[in-house]
């Protein structure tokens, strides 16, 4: 094939599009399955304490109700199954509030939610810990302990000339997927398909069927499209194993999705954190001690803890770095992997802190960040696989018109509105990970046609696309020939759609798949070539009606040797109304150098919405909890601000070129996470830059700014 | 959702007629408020009676008292098409402005003007059901007293309820001395100056309007008046569009030259109801329009203000936002 006719690297639209805009694309519990019942799970209305009773003979009696469960007749589950947060009716004590204590079955929808309100709970109430302010102070190391020291960042920074030291905090925040978390059971014996949305399609089958006592054998996971996730598909909770209990209990196919509300306490979340920075330098602006010390919060019994001090371990050239962690229990849902986890927020941090750092050595803060490049990893003295991240700042710079940029504060504004630029980098680890993948390639005449099988998952992001380009341009097919199945337990296990590995695993392993095919049927053909032929020339020229391969694929083996990051520079524009307080975002450029652009248009997409969420992460984005009872008191999108179209200013995405095949084969580095990774901090210099208001305390909402 | 008996009203005197007597029915009209707290089970109607087809959405110039060349709006017509209709737009742009700053452009599609009027507070324990709230079930308390109350009031809340109002467009109407008629189930209307339409709570905050029991609202009425090219409606939010205001203002000027005839100032997000700044008002009566007269204006309208824990930036927040409705409605700005 001419490299000219190549499908990856170009702005295929989505493969799936069509059928997404016009309601045929089946989510989860859209699949039109015969005689399904509906579910409704209950939940705790304090956040800390013991159900002592459980009244629902009014629900088990309303019209329609099939099953009313709750931890009193709920079949024993295996807790350590694999299921994030808990809340699987296994005992009466509540741990958070909102925790679900019980699951409503009806023949509809309606008639199981009546019946939900039905139902009277009493409760041994404690009280519950819940005001992190309060908390933090009690913080500990986590038991899974990723504290990271080189020098003496301490010593340093007593005795550096120039030095910046404060606190960040970043509030909880929510995934809020348009569609929300959902699952139909429909069990045939001592089998179970759930039709569910995963991000991890064989995580979901194996925590699945380790919760239930099944073998995975016995769990199929249909998860064809994904509303979105952004970490809250990644690990699968309670309400898809919820979903197969009561579909056993009523002995029916059951439907059962979460409502908004439900959302909040039901899927984990991103927890607050307070990040303390401490940078030094020299007068020359040489970074001599980076210090980053983490607390956050954690569910009461289990931890996790978002990472984020990574970005200040790989970002800059220091002598001396220390991050550290501690972490306080909570009686709130367990935290887990949100976009961009830890990068997302260390980087509002650090790069906060290094544009207030530039700003006391009088220095232009990319000046700054190129001066203290590293060469190599300076955390682990790895050389890089590649590292993009000076020609980003340089691009975007000038993409962006940063020479219009005034440094001092205040100096540029229209009317009663406060303009400001300001930059910050980003940065995510890229990394493959084991798949399998089966290609079958049909031929019909001259026609040759090819389905490509793995238990990928498409996040609503272009895995579909990416995967029909590549098998297209390595077979030597129109892309309309391509098929392409995904998102099935059934299929050849794969990597999940999480920490920016879906595509560089997939698409590795189906372009392993498909030279893998095409060596077969050139041993088939039993012939010598000069050039190497292609696998659909082959099919026609020895005539063959059908051949199919099978690859498992791994990262190279030499990848450990190499420290692999996307990274990225961020450059905001805002207008702030000076009266008010408002912040709007009018110009959002992001610069990324992530290996290989199997797809620009999807990348794009990718890209800027990340940038949307990162401006969300800046501007708009909370959820707040009652500190006395446990609760959000954001309890829907009305209150949870996500940002509005009118939010939003003109985004731009380019990429740098990068060739990468110390990464991995292809050279594909993953820009699913990246691009939120730097944004709020860039919004938030921006807001300085206009304001000389420096907020350290997100999201930047106008009371924050009078 | 708790089960309810659904009706449909085709004329107005059946509908009011079919509310007559029973205290748990409700109208239905764009549902956009209602159904979500059904749904929420905080609304627990045990009857809708859906007064959709009612004969109510007219735009008309009217008559009120010897006021010639005032509007009515019908109750039952659609947000979008009042806040759009020409006559709206030339003579009462602060109305207009006022409703595109509320909601989104679907639910304007579905709400109607009436329903604004008599949408409840978006106060996050009045929609927790298993959360203590006066004004949902009276006797209980008020969680926000003591609670997150960044959104809560600054004039004229009690103890027993600190929740906000919020619509927009009612600010407008409040600022424009709007009159909402009503009719009850004998055919009577009677006509309730918008200013006593909406109460403060007091020590009854489950009582948010001064309707009778089966009143209908059958339209809005605003009085022919000078303030279209000096009005501006200022709405100051968390996000850019589809939030409630942290503080908006509702500001016109009627203009002698660059003096003062005329000021009407009404503000949203501080209150149980629409927050008519009179003392600001009064100040401003005779006055040069000048930025100096504004500050004047907006620290005394702002004097009395009692801020809870967590909104205590209401205050100055209030204050430059009148400044800033003022300059705009100066100004002539439209948006």
């Amino acid at each position: 094939m001419r490299e000219k006719d190549k499908l990856v690297g170009t702005p295929v639209s989505r493969i799936d599009g069509i059928l997404k805009v016009t309601g045929k694309a089946d989510y989860s519990v859209d699949h039109p399955i015969k005689n399904a019942a509906y579910a409704i799970l209950f939940k705790s209305t304090i956040a800390a304490g013991t159900i002592t009773n459980i009244d629902s003979a009014e629900a088990e009696k309303s019209p329609g109700v099939l099953a009313v469960i709750t931890h009193k007749n709920a079949p024993k589950l295996n807790v350590k199954g694999g299921i994030r947060g808990g809340a699987m009716l296994q005992s009466p004590a509540i741990e958070f509030y909102g925790q679900n204590i019980g699951i409503v079955v009806a023949d509809t929808f309606e008639q199981a939610r009546h019946a939900a309100h039905l139902i009277k709970v009493d409760y041994d109430k404690k009280t519950p810990k819940a005001d992190f302010d309060k908390l933090a102070s009690e913080a500990k190391p986590p038991k899974d302990n990723h504290d990271e020291k080189w020098g003496d960042a301490k010593a340093a920074l007593g005795t550096a000339s120039y030095t910046v030291e404060e606190t960040y905090s970043t509030p909880i925040e929510h995934h809020h997927p348009m569609e929300p978390h959902a699952a139909i059971a429909e069990w045939t014996g001592n089998q179970v398909t759930l039709y569910s949305s995963a991000q991890i399609v064989n995580g979901a089958q194996n925590a699945a069927a380790a919760t239930l006592n099944l073998s995975p054998e016995n769990v199929r996971i249909v998860s064809p499209y994904i509303g979105g996730g952004f970490g809250s598909k990644g690990g699968q909770w309670a309400n898809l194993v919820l979903t197969a209990v009561a579909a056993k209990v009523a002995n029916r196919p059951v439907k059962l999705a979460l409502t908004r509300n439900q959302m909040v306490n039901s899927v984990g979340l991103r927890q607050q954190n307070f990040q303390k920075v401490s940078l030094a330098a020299t007068k020359e602006g040489k970074l001599t001690a980076l210090a980053h010390e983490i607390t956050t919060h954690c569910a009461i019994d289990t931890e996790f803890v978002e990472p984020c001090g990574d970005c200040s371990k790989i970002m800059y050239d220091t002598p001396n770095a220390l991050i550290t962690y501690k972490v306080v229990p909570m009686n709130v849902i367990l935290p887990t992997y949100t976009r961009g986890p830890g990068k997302s927020t260390g980087s509002f941090a650090l790069e906060s802190a290094v544009d207030e750092l530039a700003y006391k050595l009088k220095m232009d803060p990319i000046v700054f960040r190129i001066k203290n490049e590293p060469a190599k990893d300076p955390s682990n003295g790895k050389p890089w696989s590649s590292r993009k991240a000076v020609e980003c700042l340089q691009a975007g710079a000038k993409a962006f018109g940063w020479d219009k940029r005034k440094m001092e504060p205040r100096q540029n504004q229209d009317g009663d509105y406060l303009i400001g630029y300001g930059v910050a980098a980003g940065t995510y680890p890229a990394h493959q990970r084991p798949s399998s993948a089966i290609v079958k390639l049909n031929r019909e005449g001259s026609t040759v046609t090819a389905i490509v099988e793995l238990a990928a998952a498409d996040l609503g992001t272009g895995t579909y696309t990416i995967l029909a380009q590549t098998a297209a341009d390595a077979l030597d097919l129109p892309i309309k020939n391509v098929t392409v199945h995904i998102g099935d337990s059934d299929l050849p296990p794969a990597a999940g759609s999480v920490g920016s590995v879906g595509a560089t695993s997939y698409a590795n392993v189906v372009n392993d798949a498909c030279i893998k095919l095409t060596d077969e049927l050139i041993a088939k053909s039993g012939k010598q070539y000069y050039a190497r032929p292609t696998a659909s020339q082959l099919m026609v020229s020895e005539k063959i009606p059908t051949h199919q391969t099978r690859v498992d694929s791994k990262p190279l083996a030499s990848a450990e040797e190499y420290s692999a990051h996307s990274f990225n520079a961020n450059f905001a524009e805002v207008r702030v109304n000076k009266l008010t307080g408002m912040v709007r975002v009018s110009r959002f450029l992001a610069v990324t150098g992530a290996g290989k652009i199997l797809n620009p248009k999807t990348a794009r997409s990718q890209i800027i919405g990340g940038n949307v969420w990162g401006i969300g992460m800046a501007l708009t984005e909370e959820s707040v909890l009652d500190p006395r009872w446990g609760n959000f008191v954001t309890r829907s999108l009305a209150d949870y601000h996500v940002p509005s179209n009118l939010d939003i200013g003109d985004l731009d995405a380019i990429f740098i070129r990068e060739e990468d095949t110390l990464a991995n084969k292809m050279g594909i580095k993953g820009i699913g996470e990246v691009g939120i990774v730097g944004v709020a901090a860039a919004v938030a210099n921006a807001v300085f830059n206009a304001t000389g208001k420096r907020v350290r305390e997100l999201p930047i909402t106008p009371d924050k700014l009078l | 959702m708790r089960p309810f008996k659904y009706t449909s009203a085709t004329d107005i005197s059946s509908a009011v007629k079919g509310l007559a007597g029973k205290p748990n029915a409700k109208f239905l009209a764009g549902g956009t408020n209602l159904l979500d707290l059904m749904k929420e089970d905080v609304e627990r109607p045990d009857e809708l009676i859906d007064i959709n087809r009612l004969p109510l959405t007219n735009i008309k110039t009217i008559t009120i008292g010897t006021n010639q060349g005032g509007l009515s709006i019908g109750g039952l017509g659609k947000n979008t098409d009042a806040a759009n209709h020409p006559l709206v737009r030339q003579q009462y742009p602060l109305l207009t402005q006022a409703i595109l700053a509320g909601a989104s452009g679907q639910i304007r599609n579905m709400a109607t003007n009436g329903g604004n009027l008599l949408q409840r507070t978006r106060c996050p324990y009045f929609y927790e059901v298993s959360m203590p709230c006066n004004k949902r079930e009276p006797g209980t308390g008020c969680s926000a007293l003591q609670g997150v109350n960044r959104l809560h009031a600054i004039f004229g809340w009690s103890e027993k309820c600190v929740a906000v109002y919020p619509s927009d467009m009612s600010i407008a109407l409040a600022a424009l001395d709007a009159v909402v008629t009503v009719r009850n189930a004998s055919g009577q209307e009677r006509a309730i100056p918008f200013a006593d339409f909406h109460r403060l709570p007091g020590d009854t905050p489950e009582k948010e309007t001064s309707l009778n029991p089966g009143e209908l609202i059958t339209a809005i009425e605003l009085p022919k008046n000078n303030f279209a090219n000096h009005s501006y409606y200022l709405k100051v939010r968390d996000r850019a569009s589809y939030a409630f205001a942290l503080i908006s203002v509702a500001a016109a000027l009627e203009l002698n030259g660059n003096k003062i005839s005329k000021a009407r100032i009404a503000m949203g997000g501080v209150a149980h109801k629409p927050w008519r700044v009179l003392k600001a008002e009064q100040l401003l009566v005779g006055k040069e329009a000048t930025e100096a007269n504004f500050r004047l204006a907006a620290t005394a309208g702002m004097a009395d203000a009692r801020p809870l824990e967590h909104n205590k930036f209401k205050v100055e927040l209030g204050n430059r936002s009148i400044v800033l409705a003022l300059q705009q409605a100066l100004n002539g700005s439209k948006s």
